[in-house]
């Protein structure tokens, strides 16, 4: 196999990467209408993870990741406007479920797609003050997440858990401390290493399953699960070690690392934490 | 990105393949077994030179060095096919991946013939003499002395570790040649054949046994080597030591996916650590195929031996655990016998445990490959 991006991947990441670090902090309709101007919505799955290993690295405020990898594989296209989908059976805690135009509904009887509007929605206050989750009231709900939202969502997770590693690194090669910048100390150093360890191991799982889903691998379900389980695995360490080393600063709702912080969190506790996946792994 | 491989090294797999079913010794023809990683008894050299004269004894190197000028992804797939069947190429592996790798790269070509040629095709046997009492991780400080003296240069003071060098004909040898200069810069390489007057060999035992002898320390009191016996320049021993390891680490981290792919076949669990083992092979296959693409920086090397060493010696630990009483167990055999392996990877449940500390220890320690990671890859300050 041939595991590196090609010469038009490295372009797409270039692009994506110039593209979110100008129009950080814009207002989200500009961006959401951005991203559809560039057809990143209509992206191959290794495609679709580089634009959202980049919209986690910069915490997305849009409903990008619900309406690509939530709607669209169940419904099989992509929404009018913004969309969504319920497929862990329950209705429970549905990314963007109350601002999406239309949701995709996996029920006993098959996909079913309805206009947001339509559903009875219960937004969810949540830690993440960017993150819009939703309970969603619909009877016959059955469950079964495709592959593309649980690659997506792990992708998104590890693009945050970078954000968190740079913010980390910038924080302790400038903070001083004993005459010193406390990133020359090996205490520091060790955590900074295993949590670039840990986001290198997420990232190549998830960029794996992107792989097996753009090739219809019959390997493709259990590379999902693998790197849904090591994103939440990644973001344990990094979340531990990141808010560690930025001691009290990283602790105040000033300091941005609180954003980064919060949207991996997010990442692991939605569609099953680790423990979950390394349990499916098993069966 | 694609998941199919190169059709390319595809037949080169299968070449490979058939040649294995065509010539691989059989279980009665591989007795005795080794004892040390220089000890490699008359059927294991047999096999070395069968493979090193159909040149798929190490494939990147050109016919004349056993190989066939493979590509990386070609001699990733040797490999792979190799740790697939279970087989070593190889049991003096150092001698092949590290002192034959060094010669063919720092060496003359009078040095090439003499040595390297040797212990490709498992004339010789060859260890390695980095370490000393007062430099591990610190290797720069090594303080074996060499010096000139007319065509010679006489050799005083003492190396540790050097596996399997009480079976060894010659051992690579870190000297220093110039204790004025800066340390990495006074350090010199020599071969120094075991039987010269003034080396002695004491081999010592591991935690496993009094009798499992691979440890040494070797004393040099006035050993006289002959100066062309010097590989490289005088005083770039540094420049050696650092492609003489890279030689060993560019693939290395194969050895741990083998490592965890015979845990996922002895130890199967119900456990959530048996999942984690289970992405730790798949993410360490995948960084390591990455590595192979070309263009990286070597300092990721350090994230695969990480990774892969500590993964082996998480999975070890579950594995011993889940026997509870029964890993008490010792001598065990603990997988499935292959003739042409290394019975230390199927040996005791605790022994399998304990041997994962070689992946954390030697070959730079797990805290100098999180100190390379941190100052190299993310520019932390030294």
């Amino acid at each position: 196999m041939e595991f590196e991006f090609d010469e038009d991947q490295r372009l797409l990441q270039r692009l994506v990467r110039e593209t979110v670090g100008k129009t950080q902090g814009r207002p989200e309709a500009e961006l959401w209408r951005t991203y559809q101007e560039l057809g990143w919505l209509e992206a191959p799955p290794v495609e679709l993870a580089i634009v959202l290993d980049e919209l986690g690295y910069v915490a997305d405020p849009t409903p990008f990741l619900a309406t690509a990898t939530w709607f669209a594989p169940l419904a099989g296209r992509l929404p009018r406007g913004a969309g969504t989908g319920v497929c862990d059976g329950t209705g429970q805690f549905v990314l963007d479920a109350d601002r999406a135009d239309e949701v995709a509904l996996l029920t006993r009887d098959g996909v079913r797609v309805v206009g947001g509007p339509e559903l009875e929605t219960e937004r969810v206050p949540s830690f993440d003050p960017g993150l819009h989750v939703a309970h969603v009231r619909v009877p016959d709900l059955a469950p079964g997440i495709p592959d593309l939202t649980l690659m997506g969502l792990a992708i998104s997770t590890v693009g945050s858990c970078r954000r968190i590693l740079d913010l980390v690194v910038a924080h302790v090669k400038q903070r001083v401390q004993f005459g010193v910048p406390i990133g020359s100390f090996q205490a520091v150093k060790h955590k900074a290493a295993d949590m670039y360890v840990a986001i290198e191991r997420a990232r190549a799982l998830a960029y794996f399953s992107a792989l097996t889903i753009a090739e219809d691998d019959p390997r493709r379900a259990r590379a999902a699960r693998m790197a849904k389980a090591a994103a939440g695995e990644c973001q344990q360490v990094v979340f531990r070690h990141g808010l560690q080393l930025f001691g009290g600063m990283g602790f105040t709702w000033e300091n941005e690392l609180q954003i980064y912080l919060k949207r991996a969190k997010v990442g692991d506790l939605l569609l099953g934490a680790a423990s979950v996946h390394r349990k499916a792994l098993l069966s | 990105m694609r998941l199919a491989e190169d059709p390319e090294v595809e037949k080169f797999r299968a070449d490979f393949s058939a040649f294995l079913d065509a010539h691989l010794p059989s279980e009665s023809e591989a007795v005795p077994r080794p004892r040390s990683s220089s000890d490699v008894p008359d059927w294991a050299r047999a096999w070395q030179r069968t493979l090193f004269d159909a040149g798929w004894l190490l494939p990147g190197n050109p016919p004349e060095y056993g190989g066939r000028n493979a590509t990386l992804p070609q001699q990733l797939a040797h490999l792979e096919e190799l740790a697939r069947r279970q087989v070593y190429h190889s049991f003096n592996p150092q001698g092949l991946g590290i002192i034959a790798a060094s010669l063919l790269t720092f060496g003359t070509q009078e040095q090439k013939q003499r040595w390297a040629v040797p212990i490709l095709r498992a004339e010789i046997t060859a260890s390695l003499g980095m370490s000393e009492p007062g430099a591990g991780s610190d290797l720069a400080g090594l303080q074996t002395r060499a010096v000139a003296d007319g065509d010679y240069f006489i050799v005083n003071g003492q190396k540790v570790w050097t596996s399997g060098a009480h079976d060894a004909d010659v051992l690579l040898t870190f000297v220093r040649t110039d204790p004025q200069a800066a340390k990495h810069r006074g350090i010199s390489v020599l071969l120094i054949p075991t039987d010269t007057e003034g080396v002695t060999r004491r081999p010592f035992g591991s935690i496993v046994s009094p009798d499992d002898l691979d440890f040494n320390e070797v004393f040099f009191t006035d050993a006289r080597v002959p100066k062309e016996n010097l590989v490289g320049q005088l005083n770039q021993g540094w420049t050696v030591a650092h492609g003489s390891l890279g030689h060993e680490r560019t693939m290395l981290w194969l050895n741990y996916a083998e490592r965890l792919d015979d845990l996922i076949r002895d130890a199967p669990s119900d456990q959530e650590w048996y999942a984690t083992l289970l992405m730790d092979v798949q993410a360490l296959r995948l960084l390591g195929y990455r590595q192979l693409s070309g263009g990286r920086d070597p300092a990721e090397l350090s994230v695969l031996k990480l990774l892969g060493s500590e993964a082996v010696q998480a999975a070890s630990l579950h594995a011993l655990e889940d026997r509870g009483p029964e890993a008490l167990v010792h001598p065990a055999r603990t997988g499935p016998y292959s003739h042409m392996n290394n019975e230390n990877f199927i040996s005791s449940w605790f022994e399998r445990y304990v041997r994962s500390f070689s992946g954390t220890i030697a070959g730079g320690t797990s805290e100098i490959q999180r100190n390379i990671i941190a100052e190299r890859i993310l520019g932390l300050p030294r």
